[in-house]
C-alpha cells in the first residue's frame, strides 16, 4: 500500500492558497473554468473507475476521487473570490472509452488524469503567481496519479503532441534574405 | 554569420512561443502578453544544464550497475535496476531535446549550450553501492523538480508550461526509485 500513499504525500497536499486576483482577466477565468470542468468530469469518472475495481486498487481510486473533489472545491473557491460563478457539473458524462472491465477502468483513470494535467497547464500559462502555482502543483499531483495507474512514467505530463512538436526553422531562402 | 549569436537565440526563442500553447484551455489569448525573451534564454540554459547533469548521473549509476566493481550489484539486481533506470534516463534525454529545441540555435552550431558540464563530459561522482546510488538519484530528482519549478515562476507562459511539465515528470521518478530500492531489499532478504 505504501506505493499508493506516496503520490498523495508527494503531491504537496491540497493546501494551495485560494488567494486570487480581485478582478481576474477573462483569460484567467476561462482557464480556471476549463480546469474546473475537467475536475467535474474526473469526479464523475473516478466514480465509474472505482466501481470496477476491488481491494487496494479500489482504495486508490477512492483516494483519487476524494483528491479531485478537493481540487474541484478549491477551484470553485478561487473562481468565487475572483467574482465569477463556478461552472456546474453536468448531470452525466459520456465516457471517452467504454468501461466494462478493471483494465478499462484503469485506462479511464489514465485518460482522466492526462486531461486534468493539460487543463492545469492552462493555469501555468497565466501570470498571476498564485494561479500559476496552483496549476503547477496540480499538474504534479495529476502526473503522480497517472504514473500509478499507468504503471510507468511519461516525459511530458499534460503537454500535447502539438505543443511538443519541434518548431520548423524558417526556409533557407527566407533566412538568407533576412540576413545582411 | 556568427555576428551576434545571443541576439539570434533570443529572437528564435520568442518566435517559438505561439507554437506551444496547450490546446483548448484558453492559453492562447494569455500568450498575447509580451514575453521576456532574454530572461527566458537564461532560464532555458539553466534548465538544459540541469538535464545534462541528470543524464550524466544516471549514466554513471547505470555504468556502475552494469560493470560492478567493489561491493556493487549481483546479476539479478543489476538487471532489474537497469530496467528501472533506463526509462527514467530516456525521459531526461527527452526533456533535454525539448529544451534544446526551444533555444533553436542556428544550424551548424554543434554546441547549443556552452555549459561547462557538457564540455567536461566526465562522469560525476556517484555512490557505487546500489542502494546508496538510488538514494542519490532520488535526492537529485527531487532537487531537479524543485529547481525546475523555481524556473517556471519567472518564465513566460509557454516556457512555464514546459518547465511545469518536466518538473512533474521528475517528481514521478521518485516513487519509481523508491520501488527500485524496495526491490533490492526484497532480493537481499530472499
Amino acid at each position: 500500500m505504501s506505493k499508493l500513499e506516496e503520490p498523495r504525500e508527494a503531491s504537496g497536499g491540497h493546501r494551495v492558497s485560494s488567494r486570487a486576483p480581485r478582478a481576474a482577466a477573462p483569460g484567467t477565468i476561462h482557464a480556471l473554468q476549463a480546469a474546473l470542468a475537467a475536475e467535474h468530469a474526473a469526479v464523475y469518472g473516478y466514480g465509474v473507475v472505482g466501481a470496477y475495481l476491488t481491494g487496494s486498487s479500489r482504495a486508490a481510486a477512492t483516494a483519487d476521487w476524494v483528491a479531485h473533489q478537493e481540487a474541484r472545491d478549491e477551484l470553485e473557491a478561487v473562481l468565487r473570490s475572483s467574482g465569477s460563478q463556478p461552472g456546474p457539473a453536468a448531470v452525466a458524462y459520456r465516457l471517452p472509452i467504454p468501461v466494462r472491465t478493471p483494465g478499462e477502468a484503469v485506462s479511464l483513470a489514465v485518460i482522466l488524469e492526462d486531461r486534468i494535467a493539460t487543463a492545469y497547464l492552462g493555469l501555468v500559462a497565466l501570470t498571476t503567481p498564485a494561479v500559476r502555482e496552483l496549476g503547477a502543483l496540480q499538474v504534479r499531483a495529476s502526473a503522480l496519479r497517472a504514473a500509478f495507474w499507468r504503471g510507468s512514467t511519461v516525459a511530458f505530463p499534460g503537454l500535447t503532441a502539438a505543443a511538443l512538436a519541434i518548431p520548423q526553422r524558417p526556409a533557407p531562402d527566407r533566412e538568407a534574405s533576412a540576413s545582411p | 554569420m556568427a555576428a551576434d549569436p545571443t541576439r539570434r537565440v533570443i529572437i528564435a526563442a520568442a518566435a517559438v512561443l505561439p507554437l506551444v500553447a496547450v490546446s483548448g484551455c484558453g492559453g492562447v489569448d494569455v500568450l498575447a502578453s509580451p514575453p521576456a525573451p532574454a530572461r527566458d534564454v537564461g532560464l532555458l540554459r539553466a534548465a538544459i544544464a540541469a538535464e545534462q547533469l541528470m543524464i550524466m548521473r544516471y549514466a554513471a549509476v547505470l555504468g556502475d550497475v552494469q560493470n560492478p566493481g567493489q561491493g556493487a550489484a549481483g546479476g539479478g539486481t543489476s538487471a532489474s535496476l537497469t530496467a528501472a533506470l533506463e526509462p527514467l534516463l530516456a525521459e531526461h534525454r527527452a526533456h533535454l531535446a525539448q529544451l534544446r529545441s526551444r533555444l533553436n540555435v542556428p544550424a551548424g552550431s554543434t554546441s547549443p549550450s556552452p555549459s561547462p558540464s557538457r564540455r567536461a563530459g566526465s562522469a560525476p561522482p556517484v555512490p557505487t553501492a546500489p542502494t546508496a546510488a538510488i538514494a542519490f538519484l532520488r535526492a537529485a530528482e527531487q532537487a531537479a523538480a524543485t529547481a525546475m519549478l523555481d524556473r517556471m515562476r519567472g518564465a513566460a507562459a509557454s516556457l512555464a508550461q514546459l518547465f511545469a511539465s518536466i518538473s512533474a515528470s521528475e517528481a514521478t521518478h521518485v516513487p519509481v526509485l523508491d520501488d527500485a530500492v524496495r526491490g533490492i531489499a526484497a532480493r537481499a532478504g530472499a
